[in-house]
């Protein structure tokens, strides 16, 4: 008897669990974007740029070696970056861009030490940073 | 009891099928609420094997021998640890603790993913859901763990139960077994996640992102598990060796393997956008030898030593494997515009080409060990006669395998991504490799003439010198700027990219390894009759057997022999080999005795006895105990590559705020 109620209660009680969903269970509705794997591609090149510096601080890399792939790197990322632009401009033309530069979301929770812009393309930064984290340039002398 | 068991497992396998047709239809028809059922059935899933395991966990340790299965694999004499263990010891328990262990994962993974990838997250389910409904149609309908004991139609229990094997009554490999199914059914995670992704035709690295520490951890316990298994045949089997390339330790070793080549390849995407196709391939091929490791082990398709019955089981696993790889290759093949790589092969002499070289090595470490695992069912289809290939043959074709790929371990580092230059080569190889013909020329001058343990040395110091430069060069560079000590700079350093950083402690830990399995070139042995008083004599050791007892302790009969080792006249240990009989499964059993030291081994078998008289084998193993360091290493390098870096990159995103009836809004 007491096995029989046991058998019940746990049967009743799962699929009551599967079954009953309420309207507020489910998650926000998220607006999808074209722009993720564009930015993990301008993620993976800063990356890259930052791994070479590195090496080529060590004294891995002749001087030949680092020239090249440091323009090759800038040229990729000029590449994505223009494929950003041409994405942006067909999903909101001009008009409906709302331009802010927030601090990126890697960022998000850490100390702000205070703002930091580039002087080439005024992107925002809230740390101080050797390259621009938007046009690549560099944003101080090293 | 039995019967909640029997209803869980039963709901389990109707919640796992629901999931899998309600994440489907609920993403094909757009159904949120379907969707959200189905994961919430993951977690019931869950819950239902979680009760099920737990009610013949409860029957072990409460010695009910009604149950079929408790009395077959376990005795009311055995050690409470080893009655839990015994969930694992035989059939229907192993593949009950596979589907909790995999019902785990799936929980885990889609709880921590349940607002992310909507995309792809209701397939990946799908294909978890059908992983763990093929593994309940075993525990439900093939080979219940629930079966009882009966007489006519009355539920009866034998007074005692047979026991687990002796073998298994060892702490490690009462461990060993999880941490092997832990690694294997891990995997299935990040192939559910890369199917879902390439079902989706998903443009981007999300599921690589989502599942790299799944599959480090993964790697991690796969790891583990196949050292303490060698650990185990090491200590417990007394024959002296920790791997002989028996079909199912090959098993273990085969996803390892392919495991390791994703692990590296997948770098090659995330940096480069490249190898997509074969990651691909990799990680499915890893989740099959997963299954298929499973199978050799469960199934007793080739005979092994560790004399698993045969079963017919294996039919289940074939058809499933089939059915998988079947969809796998077609959908990889549909989808190969998507899986286009973004760059290409820029010069031979680059990173990418040795992490090209380096896969292709492992891979075809993978083959060969699968082609000899394979051969005894190979040999018998085509000529009509089962050969077994026996460890003498792995040795010849996986020593120059591994050789090459320790160097490549060494090299890789060393090339810059893209190309390099001659000046940048002669800049990072001189010195190692100086130090390396140096260190080969001065062995040989000492005498050493082993061919492949000269090539060894040669190259684990190449490539430990490789990662000591990698260390030094970075944390000199980090000391100068910052003004840290060299040691505080040397942990910065590993903090700012743990993963690169722990990669090359992971490295070290393998040159370790290496180190160790070089010394095997070395063993000695001698096997001699014995009575008390008796000496034994192995450089630079001399035994003298001091004692030889014997006695019961209820769950086996013991013999021991107490060994005095002597070293230039003065005694230094005693050691104590000892032989069991266990009572319940009439099965012998040795217990060996070992003085470990970091130059080599003592290790002493007690191989048999009769009247005073002992059969004894001795052995000197040289270096051995530098594999076990070499995991520890191993090990510390994994956890150190899953901490999170310190520093992270910082830009600027686009997204997509809001979608109008005609525009979107972006916002940089």
């Amino acid at each position: 008897m007491l096995i029989a109620a046991a058998a019940s209660l746990l049967t009743i009680g799962v699929v009551a669990f599967v079954v009953f969903v309420r309207e507020r269970d489910l998650p926000p509705p998220i607006v999808p974007s074209p722009f993720l794997h564009l930015d993990e591609r301008k993620a993976s090149i800063y990356e890259n740029l930052r791994d070479l510096q590195f090496e080529y601080r060590l004294g891995k890399l002749s001087d030949e070696d680092y020239q090249h792939t440091k323009i090759d790197l800038q040229k990729e990322l000029a590449a994505v970056l223009a494929e950003v632009d041409r994405v942006k401009a067909e999903v909101a033309p001009k008009g409906t861009l709302v331009s802010k530069a927030p601090p990126a979301k890697a960022q998000a929770g850490k100390k702000t030490q205070g703002n930091f812009s580039c002087p080439h393309c005024g992107a925002e930064f809230a740390q101080e940073l050797k390259f621009c984290g938007e046009c690549g340039k560099a944003m101080r002398s090293a | 009891m039995e019967n909640i068991g029997s209803l869980a497992i039963l709901l389990a396998f109707c919640f796992a099928v629901y999931a899998i047709a309600g994440s489907v239809a609920g993403k094909l028809k757009q159904r949120p609420f379907l969707v959200l059922s189905a994961q919430r059935s993951v977690y019931v899933v869950w819950f239902l094997v979680t009760v099920a395991s737990g009610i013949l966990v409860y029957a072990f340790v409460t010695d009910d021998y009604r149950f079929s299965y408790v009395a077959g694999h376990s005795n009311r004499s055995m050690p409470t640890q080893y009655k839990v263990s015994a969930l694992w010891g035989g059939q229907e328990g192993s593949l009950l603790f596979w589907s909790w262990l995999l019902s785990c994962y799936g929980m885990v993974a889609v709880f921590m993913n349940r607002r992310r990838h909507r995309e792809f997250m209701p397939y990946t389910t799908a294909i978890i859901m059908c992983v763990q409904t093929f593994f309940l149609i075993f525990n439900a309908f093939v080979v219940s763990p629930f079966k009882m004991l009966a007489v006519g139609n009355l539920i009866t229990a034998v007074p005692d139960g047979t026991g687990l094997h002796p073998s298994l009554q060892y702490p490690a490999m009462a461990i060993h077994p999880p941490m092997l199914y832990l690694g294997f059914v891990g995997f299935t995670i990040p192939f559910a996640f890369a199917m879902g992704s390439l079902i989706t035709r998903q443009p981007g690295e999300a599921w690589i992102a989502t599942t790299r520490r799944w599959t480090i951890v993964t790697w991690l316990f796969q790891s583990c598990g196949v050292t303490l298994g060698a650990a185990w045949a090491y200590d417990a089997l007394g024959w002296g060796g920790y791997w002989a390339w028996d079909p199912v330790e090959n098993a273990s070793l085969l996803p390892w393997f392919s495991a390791t080549a994703f692990l590296h390849s997948v770098m090659m995407q995330e940096k480069k956008g490249m190898m997509k196709v074969w990651n691909m391939v990799l990680i499915a091929s890893t989740f099959f030898l997963c299954i298929f490791g499973t199978s050799l082990t469960r199934t007793g398709l080739v005979s092994s030593v560790h004399a698993f019955a045969q079963s017919t089981i294996g039919n289940y696993f074939v058809t499933f494997l089939a059915i998988g790889i079947a969809a796998t290759v077609y959908l990889i093949l549909d989808r190969l515009p998507y899986l286009k790589s973004e760059a290409p092969l820029e010069s031979v002499v680059s990173r990418e080409s040795s992490f090209l070289f380096n896969n292709l090595i492992l891979l075809a470490s993978s083959f060969a060990v699968l082609w000899g695992t394979l051969f005894p069912i190979i040999s018998e289809a085509v000529s009509g006669e089962k050969i077994s290939l026996d460890a003498s043959w792995f040795n010849r074709l996986m020593i120059p395998i591994g050789l090459f790929l320790l160097f490549l371990t060494g090299v890789g580092p060393l090339f810059a991504w893209r190309r390099t230059s001659v000046e940048s080569l002669r800049r990072n190889f001189m010195m190692p490799g100086i130090a390396s013909v140096l260190l080969v020329g001065a062995l040989m001058a000492a005498g050493m003439r082993h061919f492949y343990a000269l090539i060894s040395f040669g190259f684990c110091l190449f490539v430990a010198l490789t990662i000591l430069a990698e260390f030094y060069k970075g944390a000199r560079a980090i000391s100068a700027k910052n003004g840290m000590g060299f040691l505080a700079a040397t942990v910065e350093l590993t903090h700012r990219n743990t993963r690169r950083y722990g990669g090359y402690l992971i490295h070290m830990g393998i040159v370790l390894v290496f180190i160790g399995c070089s010394g095997a070139a070395f063993n000695r042995d001698i096997t001699a009759e014995v009575t008390i008083g008796s000496s034994i004599s192995l450089s630079p050791y001399t035994l003298k057997v001091a004692d030889l007892k014997e006695g019961d302790n209820g769950n086996y009969l013991w013999h021991y022999a107490e060994v005095e080792v002597m070293k230039d006249g003065k005694q230094i240990d005693t050691l104590k080999p000892e032989r069991r009989f266990y009572k319940a499964n009439r099965t012998p059993l040795g217990q060996v005795a070992i003085r470990r030291r970091l130059n080599h081994d003592l290790y002493i078998n007690f191989a048999a006895s009769e009247n005073q008289k002992a059969t004894i084998q001795v052995y000197i193993f040289p270096l051995v105990n530098w594999i076990w360091i070499g995991v520890v290493v191993l090990v510390f390098g994994t956890l150190v590559a899953l901490v999170p870096s310190k520093v992270k990159m910082q830009y600027v995103q686009t997204v997509v705020v809001e979608i109008g009836k005609k525009y979107a809004t972006v916002e940089n």
